[in-house]
């Protein structure tokens, strides 16, 4: 009973954790397939994005609805790009056009092909090199029946993908990476891999002259990059993947050289995951900050006075398709700025409150107009930038203290001369009053 | 006193000038005399002192190092003047004024520079 329970259950659970799987920032997505692809020869990929609860809409690239913007208002929360071979598209797509999306909260998918398209161009503004047009990826290991245009590729640790991946499927153009510090790398070639003008072994000569020359101008080794993505200062996120082959069911279905079914399903969910913000979301609910002793924040703060900071943070959870409160960030920094950082300090998650991180600080000895900066950046999270202007003058005339250490001998010495004084009166006139009644009674024995 | 001993050396001159000074002043000098001088002592040590701090340690809280200071040496002039004007010897000097008097002057005196004093305190 209990066996037949859970084989019945899982697959159950399995598919309401698909089907839960949302977007955060919306779930209507435009795919522009090239007229060439079949979508029948990528249902797996699509129909797996339409069980985890997204609207797509297909839209071949010439065709001029559905715009992907109407009066420069993005009409779908991301566009799927799958036009490796299209060179020209419809008046709404253009570089210009698509990079506008990404600054208005809508995230793209792009599949690059060895030809020479707009996206070659698109590939250049986010940083990738690309090489020359006609030269695809060619690896002649490890041995296998497909041609060598047909590698399998292991998937390098990240967190965007699952720990474990089994290797991918991949056939497509490779690109070089410069160093944009907002460049996600995602699959890297493999070592044994280079980029070569023809499907054959016919350029073979080619790489023995590049041998001879050191190897400089051959695309090759894993400094290249295959799959790559870009988050942008609005936290949109892009991926460039070296071929559209890589989403499609032949590939998906094949199985690796030694046996094992490819993690191309594994490697698409989890890069589409990233991509339409699922994974790695994260962003700041409100910020607070007070003075120790009270809960309503000051409009103003004194020289060193003692100021607690609180940030409530909040990561996307596809699962529950809510923002549960997280703690895990070991590494936040808030700054206290005027011009320049005048207290930097961490800022830890408090044990036993998910999702609030709290410090507290003592405002520096100038008064001025300062900021509290949160600015954390990592590659592949979301980017939390938060700033707060408040002002901290110095202190009022009776703000100061009142007695101070350094002065207690002067204290000492006034206070030592009063009392002296006060004693001595009081003794002279006691000896008046002795010598008066001495005297008196002297004449009055006499 | 004995003449002076023309065997003894120079220092011993010394000593016994300051000796003599000293034997002079606690036979010749009167009780009442000797109190004030007492509260003098007491008043310059209390003034050093509070120099010797503003000098080698810190002058920080100048007024406040202004204020003690001056108490003490306003004491002591006042003292100083009320020993003057209630010494016998001086009769002749002050014949206006009677012991009574110089004593209500260094009151009121003393009382006004300690009010100034707590002010400038801080």
């Amino acid at each position: 009973m209990r066996l037949f329970s859970s084989t019945l259950l899982f697959p159950l659970v399995a598919l309401a954790r698909l089907v839960a799987a949302k977007s955060s920032s919306g779930d209507s997505v435009l795919v522009l397939l090239d007229p060439s692809l079949e979508k029948e020869n990528f249902s797996i990929f699509f129909n797996g994005l339409e069980q985890r609860g997204y609207a797509l809409t297909f839209r071949a690239p010439k065709d001029a609805e559905p715009a992907i913007a109407e009066y420069d208002v993005p009409s779908f929360s991301h566009v799927i790009l799958f036009t490796p071979e299209s060179k020209s598209y419809a008046q709404d797509v253009t570089p210009q056009s698509l990079v506008g999306l990404l600054s208005q909260n809508t995230n793209l998918l792009i599949a690059m092909s060895p030809k020479q398209t707009l996206l070659t161009s698109l590939a250049a503004e986010f940083s990738l090199i690309l090489p020359p047009p006609g030269t695809p990826l060619i690896s002649h290991h490890p041995a296998r029946a497909e041609p060598p245009t047909v590698i399998p590729v292991a998937v390098p640790q990240s967190p965007l993908v699952r720990p474990g991946t089994p290797p991918v499927w991949f056939s497509g153009v490779p690109h070089a990476l410069n160093t944009n510090p907002n460049l996600v790398p995602i699959l890297r070639a493999p070592s044994e891999s280079f980029a070569a003008d023809s499907n054959d072994d016919s350029g073979a000569s080619m790489l023995v002259d590049a041998t001879e020359k050191g190897g400089e101008g051959l695309w090759a080794g894993s400094q290249m990059d295959l799959v790559t993505g870009f988050q942008t200062s609005h936290n949109t996120r892009v991926v460039f993947a070296g071929g559209v082959e890589l989403f499609s069911d032949e590939f998906t279905k094949k199985e690796l050289p030694n046996g094992k079914p490819s993690g191309n399903a594994q490697f698409a969910r989890d890069v589409v995951n990233w991509v339409f913000q699922e994974s790695l979301a994260l962003r700041i609910d409100h910020t607070t900050h007070h003075r120790v002793n009270e809960t309503v924040p000051g409009e103003f703060y004194t020289t060193n006075d003692q100021i607690v900071y609180t940030a409530h943070i909040s990561a996307y959870n596809p699962r529950t398709s809510s923002w549960e409160p997280f703690s895990g960030l070991t590494d936040l920094q808030l700054e206290f700025t005027m011009l320049d950082p005048h207290v930097r300090i961490a800022l830890p998650p408090v044990a036993g409150s998910p999702g609030i991180y709290e410090v507290q600080f003592r405002a520096p000895d100038r008064h001025g107009v300062f900021k509290f900066v949160v600015d954390w950046r990592r590659r592949g999270y979301t980017y939390l930038q938060s700033s707060t202007t408040v002002p901290v003058v110095p202190p009022r005339h009776n703000e100061y203290p009142r007695f101070l250490s350094a002065a207690w001998p002067y204290y000492a010495g006034a206070m030592s001369t009063s009392a002296g004084f006060i004693l001595f009166a009081a003794l002279w006139l006691a000896g008046d009053v002795k010598g008066e009644r001495k005297v008196k009674k002297g004449t009055k024995t006499e | 006193m004995a003449g002076p001993k023309s065997s003894k050396p120079a220092s011993s001159a010394t000593t016994e000038a300051v000796s003599s000074l000293w034997k002079s002043y606690t036979e010749q000098t009167p009780d009442r005399l000797k109190f004030i001088d007492a509260f003098l002592v007491f008043i310059i040590l209390s003034g050093v002192t509070q120099f010797l701090y503003c000098v080698l340690v810190t002058n920080f809280p100048f007024n406040a190092f202004l204020a003690g200071f001056s108490s003490s040496v306003g004491q002591f002039v006042l003292t100083a003047s009320l020993r003057s004007q209630v010494n016998p010897e001086n009769r002749s000097e002050f014949k206006e004024v009677s012991p009574e008097r110089a004593f209500a002057d260094f009151a009121l005196g003393s009382i006004v520079l300690h009010f100034f004093v707590y002010n400038f305190l801080g």
